[in-house]
């Protein structure tokens, strides 16, 4: 039987609060790992249909934009640095990534446009490019918690996350569904 | 139109929260924003006790009047961070063709104390051409190094075994005015930058 | 001729092809000036020369994929239903770009080319200020975001109508046992290749605009020169193919209803774009064969592929188009017509000298010589440019006129005239050494400058009026 969503989403923050001091210990699992399970336990706790006729997250707009500037703000370097040396951050940090990222990026993307998706898909892979290209060879620290060779790792798993997911975004396109081949214009030459 | 009110808020207050969480776009690291705070703030630093090279006692900021510029170190470095020392010596020499070799002192202070006794400091300042008398080596009490390093916003980490057993800091030079107030924080070869900043401080 | 399932977005497109032949005039204007400057007839500031060129690479890759796109767009609409407000979204962010663009150069100052090739935008010797790179790059980016925004509309639409990536491509023709009339219209291929190719250039574009705007907004974020240079040129390579693999369209969609005869999907066809996306990603290295610091075998890959990049699609279309006109008992000639023949001749013709310097031991000699620009004005000039101007022919086309009368014939005669002998400078300097990209030219060079200034008022005289008659055919069109 599957568990109920909520339950996951308890034991995802759980695990990211108990192994806090390991996970953060590396910048790698701290940004590629328990950021990003903080935010799926978000997505978790997003009963599906939320917010579904709300004028006033039309297109999902409004709900994507506050996880954009949520996610701005943490991948701000002094952001990550204060968190490892003010409580009060941390704490910000397990309530703004479930409540700030993951859940209004799960009532928006319900909603946005197939285009705004394919925008927002090809914009994170330009923007990981970015980070990776940056981190990787950015000559100051830019963090003061980590060390410069952390910084090197964190920027090729930044490259990697990026080439990931363009496979995971572009591989299925190539992949024919019978049910989306109905269109007549002409018989598709897969049929 | 509810939609493009809503966004625009959103948008809006994004911006501003944007806006503050970086100084005005001015610093995105912590590093930045440490530089930008003393800059603006100028805090007043409490006095430390050091023990200098030469064994004598000399507090830190020191005597009334002068100003002081200091870095943080530690003499075992194995690797590169040792061309620390001959950036603050060509800034030693700097500030004596300035004519301001009475006005300023010079500390090169130790942040492992543990390890850094009076003659590992001796030894550092004899290979680097520290004198004594304008520039000196120190090191803090252990006690005190926790509160020393908070003062300035030094963060000391332990480096991977590449750096064979080295730590990675924050390295910069600290310029703290004849008041006693950090006044300002610079890159360690920015030697034009110090040299600017510690005019600011004495007229 | 092909059975329209969809109506195409004509009113935009109109409009469209009206404000690109305009900017076209302009560029072509630019392009005199420097000419003229360079044979020493006028005289110009030579930060103004500078200015003047980066504002005619960025308006004229620009105008090249704005065009190609139109063509594309229009003729996709053929076959799926696209939005029309993606394309007046698209075209407003392409505006928004091309007016931060032209302030950054004639307001800013900024005159570090259209490549902005690090460190350039960052290291102006005073001549801009980093606002001014800045406002260039964000001009970009926003351009950036237009294409992709109609490339993401057609390939889902694309995707939905054909199944997938492969069956849009004629996959199951080219690999597998499809048969041909099952196959997806010659547009379509054209149009899902060009998509997926433009989209990653777009993409890796995105990527070293941004690293370079942090670079100049915070210096201590430095960016590794040769990656970003690998970048730039990965996607200026794709972005300015795409603009004429797209404008090719024009020839599928119009040629067939002068040759009375569709141009079909063979197997050799859909085989060839699948071969071009492949070579279009791969060919970039070969602007990068002065920089020693690059690998050899990405060297030698885009040596070699530039060799093999030119034979699929040309030998397809080219040949194609040759035995059409050959075996067709009813083609005739209108302004249409003849500009699209041209529009491929010159796409053809112009592969040779972009081969010829594909080669590392001619490019050590010849890269930074006016050979190259020689090269890039055959395909724009008398390929992509001319396919477009043969576009907004066919578009105002009064279906009851056959042939060419005397002033489309002018026209024709003066626009080829003026730009054979206008690149045939171009790689006669080239070949004689001279530099690309001086302002200033020693008196030895003067006579090409000078040669090629007279031959730009032709192609300018052509130009002019093709987009007259444009303008007036759409106001015919109108009252008709």
């Amino acid at each position: 039987m599957k568990p109920p969503s909520y339950l996951v989403a308890i034991l995802v923050v759980g695990f990211c609060f108990a192994l806090r001091i390991p996970l953060e210990a590396d910048p790698v699992s701290h940004i590629l790992v328990q950021l990003p399970l903080l935010a799926w336990s978000g997505v978790l706790i997003t009963p599906n249909g939320t917010g579904r006729r709300s004028e006033w997250n039309r297109g999902g707009v409004a709900t994507l934009l506050v996880a954009f500037f949520t996610i701005i703000f943490w991948m701000l370097p002094r952001s990550i640095d204060a968190v490892l040396s003010s409580p009060t951050m941390e704490l910000a940090k397990f309530i703004t990534l479930p409540f700030g990222v993951g859940a209004p990026l799960a009532i928006g993307w319900a909603r946005a446009h197939p285009l705004l998706r394919g925008i927002i898909k090809a914009e994170v892979v330009s923007m990981l490019g970015v980070l990776a290209f940056l981190y990787i060879h950015a000559p100051v620290r830019i963090c003061n918690a980590y060390l410069v060779s952390d910084q090197h790792r964190l920027g090729y798993g930044f490259l990697f996350l990026a080439l990931g997911l363009s496979v995971f975004w572009i591989a299925p396109l190539f992949i024919v569904h019978t049910k989306r081949a109905v269109m007549p214009t002409k018989t598709p030459a897969t049929a | 139109m509810k939609a493009f009110l809503a966004s625009l808020a959103v948008l809006i207050a994004g911006s501003v929260l944007f806006f503050k969480a970086t100084d005005g776009l001015q610093a995105l690291t912590a590093e930045g924003a440490r530089r930008l705070a003393v800059q603006r703030e100028a805090p007043m630093v409490s006095s430390f006790m050091l023990e200098t090279m030469k064994g004598s006692a000399e507090p830190l900021p020191g005597a009334p009047g002068k100003a002081v510029m200091v870095e943080f170190i530690y003499t075992t470095c194995p690797t590169i961070c040792q061309s620390a020392g001959g950036d603050m010596a060509r800034l030693r020499d700097l500030v004596i063709a300035e004519g301001l070799g009475d006005r300023v002192r010079l500390f090169s202070v130790s942040f492992d104390p543990d390890v850094d006794d009076v003659s590992h400091l001796a030894r550092y300042g004899e290979l680097h051409h520290a004198d004594g008398e304008v520039w000196t080596i120190a090191r803090p009490t252990v006690n005190d190094l926790p509160a020393l390093l908070k003062a300035f916003g030094v963060v000391v980490i332990k480096g991977d075994p590449d750096t064979f057993g080295g730590y990675e800091h924050n390295t910069a030079i600290h310029v703290i005015s004849p008041t006693g107030q950090l006044s300002s924080i610079v890159d360690t070869d920015d030697f034009d930058g110090a040299l600017e900043a510690l005019k600011r401080t004495l007229s | 001729m092909i059975k329209a399932k969809h109506q195409p977005q004509e009113a935009a497109v109109k409009f469209t092809m009206l404000l690109a032949g305009v900017v076209l005039l302009l560029m072509m204007v630019f392009g005199f000036i420097m000419r003229a400057a360079q044979g020493g007839m006028i005289e110009i500031d030579q930060a103004l020369f500078y200015q003047i060129m980066t504002a005619h690479g960025a308006g004229m890759v620009g105008t090249a994929g704005l065009t190609g796109i139109s063509i594309l767009w229009y003729f996709t609409g053929r076959y799926v239903p696209l939005l029309a407000g993606v394309f007046w979204t698209f075209l407003g962010l392409f505006l928004t770009g091309v007016v931060l663009i032209l302030g950054s150069i004639f307001i800013g100052g900024y005159a570090g080319a259209w490549t902005f090739l690090f460190p350039l935008p960052a290291m102006s010797g005073g001549f801009w200020s980093n606002e001014a790179a800045a406002t260039f790059l964000l001009g970009y980016i926003f351009i950036g975001v237009a294409f992709l925004l109609l490339h993401l509309e057609i390939a889902r639409k694309l995707i939905a109508a054909y199944g997938s990536i492969g069956g849009a491509l004629a996959w199951p023709l080219a690999f597998g046992n499809g048969r041909a009339e099952n196959a997806p219209p010659p547009t379509v291929v054209a149009a899902m290749a060009s998509t997926l190719f433009n989209v990653m250039g777009i993409v890796v574009g995105a990527t070293v605009l941004v690293s370079s705007l942090v670079n100049l907004m915070i210096p201590d974020f430095a960016v590794n020169a040769l990656l970003a240079k690998n970048m730039i040129f990965f996607f200026g390579h794709v972005f300015i193919n795409a603009s004429i693999y797209m404008a090719v369209i024009a020839v599928y969609e119009i040629l067939p209803e002068y040759l009375g005869k569709p141009w079909k999907t063979t197997r050799p066809f859909a085989i060839a774009w699948t071969m071009v996306f492949l070579f279009v990603l791969a060919v970039y290295p070969h602007h990068l064969l002065q920089d020693v610091a690059m690998p050899a075998w990405a060297l030698i890959m885009g040596q070699v592929v530039s060799y093999l990049s030119g034979i699929p699609l040309l030998a397809v279309t080219a040949f194609s188009l040759l035995v059409y006109l050959r075996q067709s008992r009813v083609m005739y000639w209108d302004l249409a017509s003849a500009l699209l023949v041209l529009g491929v001749a010159g796409w053809s013709i112009g592969s040779a000298p972009a081969i010829i310097d594909g080669m590392i031991a001619v490019n050590k000699v010849m890269h930074n010589t006016q050979w190259v620009p020689g090269h890039f004005h055959i395909y724009l000039l008398l390929g992509e440019v001319a396919i477009t101007f043969g576009f907004m022919a066919w578009l105002v086309k009064d279906p009851r006129e056959k042939g060419l009368n005397i002033l489309d014939l002018a026209g024709f005669a003066v626009y080829l005239l003026g730009g054979v002998g206008f690149t045939l400078m171009f790689l006669i300097s080239g070949a004689l050494s001279v530099p690309r990209r001086w302002a200033v030219h020693v008196p030895e060079w003067f006579l090409q400058d000078r040669l090629a200034t007279g031959f730009a008022l032709l192609v300018i005289l052509g130009a002019l009026l093709f987009v007259v008659s444009y303008a007036q055919g759409l106001r015919k069109k109108r009252t008709r």
